[in-house]
């Protein structure tokens, strides 16, 4: 009896290895981090969306995270079979562009929420990076990084670390685009408040929800999951003065594709109405077209006041140097 | 009849074939180990040098980190063990199995349930809370956060494996002890502390290991920079800075420096002991030091286990929710699957690894034998991950197709180092007490196998097998770059459930694979008693 | 015959020098004795194969033992120390003697053994179970189906009672000389060397010294 389950345990893994059904369909092969392409993201139903039009077979194949997609188009170099690479972000895109591995979208984009001239990679959601609260355990939130340093020590804030996470980076860019020459300052003052700097953005918010921290750093769309799928409204961001550090996630097409037909379409598609209903439910992030009574009414309106960077280029190159002197600050 | 030299005159069955299987295993491991950094430096090329300084400071914490979780994990485990050993009462067996599958719980599901017990809204907080009045300050976050999520993870794991080695000291002792009168104290240092002794090195340099490895417990409870570790340092090499040749320079200190580690320990040989059933006998105390052992069982008890207990209190409610997701049954069957297989895996190549080292006579082969199996345990998760993807992508395959298989193996030999620790002592300890009989009875190789040292570690091979199981159900493993989305595994659900704000789903699967962890921990080596030896 | 002729050893470190000469009949118990620390574990492992002579000859019937390992040796052994593996049953440890015939043959043989040393009922025990004498005696019937020309025994009266110890002492006199066995039987035990043992040497300072035969 255990060596036939046993058995049928050990064939239903081989055939989880098995080469899928050949199909005669062009296949798209789409690079993406795993939280959007497998349950609960918008991939699922991206790729039913994309397919009922394009007669391909759209492929999802999937890193740690989007910027653990750049890094495996890397080592696989011009050999890779990735046509799309989808989720890299503002941060991330300059070294992208750099390494050379993409070509010019040559996708029309208009009609979006904002303007976008960047010829390399085209917009699917955004979002701002802010510190979340409970707003029935926190009346009275800071409104500012200086505020939120004024805080007792015994005002708590969990954030990634910035070296392997994305909002953890974020936060670092942040600061620095708000403070310039006085971010380590900032993060000096903030040490006090932070009980914890976890790997990455799941273990922080849990620590939040467990209420080991008043405030934890993710996004201004997060209280809108909370109100849209748990119907609890008590979740908010905090407004900050210095205004708020954007998070565009985009989708660039790599020069070795040999599907540069569909790729363009579904890089079409991502920015179509149809799939820019599906993104903010399933991403949890503002969609990049306005698209009226589909987005639920939790989202809100973005922040308003956002933090514009001079040279984006030139910015995101010294990522290193910010982060170092970041963690330095708060040593 | 002229034999050659080397002359073999030595009291411990020499077994040639034993010492060339181990010799290639070692072999194989050690050439992956190279291959996986060879191809990484391949693709990256030469890195820019670490700061040298900056490096030590890591090591150095990383270090005292490491030691001081050992330390306690060593400490806590032997005082449970006396306890457990000492003490007879109902659920004994649930406490046991429980123990045992803490060390295969991922970290950062006994992360939480720490945090879930003492945390600043925690359990033992909201209990003084409401008995006092004000909100106790004590913070679970820092060096003594680290070092109970450690202590929890490996000090119940040394409890277990230090709990058979005093199951198993033979009832002519204990009764040879009892009529001498042997007070608590005096019966420790006389019976128990020889017993236990022999496998101290091998758990001490496991943990040690696992210590000094460990990333996001690290992290998540360090509070901030000021408590690192290297492999954090080798992860922002590769993923942020995209420095493939620092990445390897940092492993290979890393290595380099876990090497000397399980070098000194590996040098010291176990203590020989006389060998028995495992049966535990019983032993009368004295009344204080039965107290004594209460008192120890409920401390340390309360202390290891309540976070476990905190992660099933929480996601039991959500269990049934969960049951209903349509992912969870092939995320189930394939974390069965790549279990049972990587298990067995395990077992064999422990097998063929201790029983290599048993036979062998000079302590630089014991070394050489095996030393390169714990390596595995020192290289950086990043470093293997990109190492594993990269030889699988060179090889020709499909990174996506093999991952399965990687994860089988990586598996495997994540146990490996346990499986030697755990059937090694004994093996050592039957070749060098009973040395000159077995080469006196001319036993070949599978003869003295099937009837000397198989009955003898029976319950052992058990431990390992539940121990491979869970281990590999747990494991997030090193399969990050090859393309999952079409596989899930239990684990691997939990973490996506989890970054996508769906904290009751990555609750209730922190428990589902604590309670398979735990029932598998109670009922394999019961089924494996009972496996009838057809030579008894 | 087994003779050792001018047998030197020497551990690396230690100053003292063996030099042992010996010869011992077949049927016939040869005991040895002296004090502990006299070198009756080194003279046993040098005949079982356990040590190596610098230089001197073992020889059985004429046939040099010297270059053979402890497997290639005819000799079984019974050491205090190690009678038994105490995690199997009685009847497994004695089938190690006899690995590789038949089953049913081998239960007869095993049966006949344990009959032979008077533990008939004994064959499912463990042998954790067993007392000291009884160990001892599981023993000697492995040796019995072993059934090799030269028996070595280290103290193997040692642990046992007064009674026992008696009934022991007469079985191994017994076998040895039905079997026709070369039995060096080392103890420092007076008492067992005057009562079974045909001729007695002394070792003092490295030397074999034949003391008076009992007769």
């Amino acid at each position: 009896m255990l060596k036939r389950m046993f058995l049928l345990v050990a064939a239903s893994c081989l055939g989880l290895a098995a080469p899928a059904a050949a199909e005669d369909k062009p296949v798209l092969d789409v690079y993406t981090y795993d939280g959007f392409a497998a349950e609960w993201g918008p991939g699922p139903l991206l790729r039913a969306g994309f397919e009922k039009t394009c007669a391909c077979t759209v492929k999802f194949t999937t890193a740690e995270d989007a910027i653990s997609t750049l890094r495996k188009v890397q080592l696989e170099g011009p050999a890779t079979r990735a046509d799309v690479v989808l989720g890299l972000d503002t941060a991330t895109a300059p070294e992208a562009r750099a390494t050379g591995l993409f070509v010019p979208h040559a996708v029309p984009v208009n009609g979006l929420v904002m303007a976008w001239d960047d010829p390399d990679f085209v917009p699917f959601d955004y979002g701002y990076f802010a510190f979340v609260y409970d707003t029935t355990k926190l009346p009275n939130p800071p409104k500012s990084f200086e505020d939120l340093i004024a805080m007792p020590d015994s005002f708590r804030i969990v954030i990634e670390d910035p070296r392997s996470s994305t909002p953890g980076l974020g936060l670092v860019n942040w600061i620095a685009a708000a403070y310039g020459d006085r971010a380590a300052e900032i993060w000096t003052g903030l040490k006090p408040h932070i009980v914890s700097m976890p790997r990455g953005w799941s273990e922080a918010y849990g620590l939040f929800l467990k209420g080991e921290a008043d405030m934890v750093l993710s996004y201004t769309t997060s209280p809108a999951y909370h109100a849209v799928a748990e119907n609890n409204p008590n979740y908010a961001y905090a407004e900050f003065t210095e205004g708020f550090f954007p998070q565009i996630e985009v989708a660039g097409i790599l020069a070795s594709t040999d599907q540069l037909d569909l790729a363009r379409a579904f890089l079409t598609y991502l920015m179509s109405p149809e799939a820019q209903a599906i993104i903010p439910t399933t991403n949890w992030m503002y969609p990049v077209r306005d698209i009226g009574p589909a987005l639920p009414a939790a989202f809100g309106s973005p922040p308003t006041k956002i933090i514009a960077l001079d040279d984006e280029a030139d910015f995101a190159a010294k990522a290193k140097a910010r982060v170092d002197a970041a963690l330095a600050a708060v040593q | 009849m002229l034999r050659l030299p080397p002359f073999n005159n030595s009291t411990i069955p020499p077994h040639p074939r034993r010492q060339i299987a181990g010799a290639g295993l070692a072999l194989i491991v050690t050439l992956g180990l190279v291959g996986a950094l060879l191809a990484i430096l391949a693709a990256g090329g030469v890195g820019t040098a670490p700061h040298g300084g900056a490096i030590l400071a890591l090591v150095g914490l990383t270090t005292l980190q490491a030691g001081l979780s050992t330390l306690v994990s060593i400490a806590v485990g032997m005082a449970l063990a006396w306890a457990l050993n000492r003490l007879r009462f109902f659920g004994r067996g649930v406490v046991i199995a429980l123990l045992s599958a803490a060390i295969v719980t991922p970290g950062i599901v006994v992360a939480f349930g720490l945090i879930s017990v003492w945390g600043r809204a925690g359990f033992i907080a909201d209990a003084l809370t409401a008995l006092t009045g004000t909100r106790p300050d004590f913070s679970i976050f820092g060096l003594g956060g680290i070092i109970f999520a450690h202590t929890i993870l490996d000090g119940a794991f040394a409890a277990r494996v230090l709990l058979a080695r005093l199951d198993a000291l033979p009832p002519a002792r204990l009764k040879l002890g009892q009529s001498l009168g042997l007070r608590a104290v005096e019966r420790f240092l006389v019976l128990d502390w020889p017993a236990l002794r022999g496998a101290l090195p091998g758990l001490a340099a496991v943990i040690f290991l696992l210590a000094f490895t460990s990333f996001p417990i690290v992290l998540m409870l360090g509070g901030g920079p000021a408590n690192q570790t290297i492999e954090v340092a080798i992860y922002a090499a590769v993923r942020l800075d995209f420095d493939l040749g620092r990445a390897v320079l940092l492993a290979l200190v890393q290595i380099g420096f876990c090497a000397l580690i399980v070098s000194v320990s590996a040098l010291l040989r176990p203590a020989s002991l006389p060998t028995a059933p495992s049966q535990p006998s019983r032993w009368r105390d004295s009344r204080p030091a039965r107290l004594g052992a209460v008192l120890v069982l409920l401390g340390l008890g309360f202390a290891l286990l309540s976070p476990l207990v905190a992660v099933l209190v929480e996601g039991i409610p959500a269990l049934p929710v969960l049951l209903t997701r349509p992912t969870l049954a092939p995320a189930l069957l394939a974390s069965l699957a790549i279990a049972s297989l990587s298990s067995l895996l395990a077992v064999a190549l422990g097998l063929i690894a201790a029983l290599a080292r048993a036979s062998a006579t000079r302590p630089l082969v014991r070394l050489l034998l095996g030393a390169p199996l714990l390596g595995y345990l020192a290289v950086p998760a990043m470093v293997l991950a990109l190492g594993a993807f990269l030889l699988v992508r060179n090889a020709g395959l499909d990174p996506e197709r093999a991952a399965p298989f990687v994860l089988i193996l990586a598996n495997a030999l994540l146990v490996l180092p346990f499986a030697l620790a755990t059937l090694g002592p004994p093996l050592d300890m039957l070749a060098q007490s009973r040395g000159r009989l077995l080469r006196s009875l001319r036993l070949s190789g599978t003869v003295q196998f099937f009837a000397v040292e198989l009955p003898l570690i029976r319950a052992d091979l058990a431990l390992v097998l539940a121990l491979g199981f869970c281990f590999s159900l747990g494991d997030l493993g090193i399969i990050a770059l090859f393309g999952t989305d079409q596989f899930a595994t239990l684990p691997l659900m939990m973490m996506r459930a989890l970054g996508a704000y769906r904290s009751a789903d990555a609750a209730a699967l922190a428990a589902l694979m604590l309670l398979i962890s735990g029932t598998v921990f109670t009922v394999l080596p019961r089924l494996i008693a009972k496996v009838p030896d057809a030579r008894a | 015959m087994l003779e050792l002729d001018q047998v030197a050893f020497r551990y690396p470190g230690s100053a003292r020098d063996y030099r042992l000469t010996l010869s011992a009949a077949p049927g016939e118990i040869t005991a040895i004795s002296g004090p502990s620390g006299s070198g009756k574990s080194t003279l046993f492992d040098l005949i079982a194969g356990f040590l190596t002579p610098r230089s001197g000859t073992i020889t059985l019937n004429g046939q040099t033992l010297v270059p053979l390992t402890p497997e290639a040796r005819p000799i079984s052994i019974l050491l205090q120390a190690e009678p038994l593996f105490e995690h199997l049953s009685v009847a497994a440890n004695l089938a190690l003697a006899l690995p590789r015939i038949a089953r049913a043959e081998q239960q007869r043989r095993l049966a006949a053994a344990l009959a032979e040393v008077g533990l008939a009922k004994y064959q499912s025990r463990s042998a954790s179970t067993l007392s000291g004498g009884e160990k001892q005696r599981a023993a000697l019937a492995r040796t019995l189906l072993l059934d090799r020309p030269v028996l070595l025994l280290d103290e193997p009266f040692s642990a046992l009672d007064d009674t026992t110890r008696h009934a022991m002492r007469q079985l191994v006199a017994d076998l040895t000389r039905r079997k026709g066995w070369i039995t060096i039987l080392i103890s420092h035990h007076a008492d067992d060397v005057r009562a079974i043992a045909r001729h007695h040497y002394r070792l003092e300072n490295g030397q074999l010294v034949a003391a008076t035969t009992p007769d």
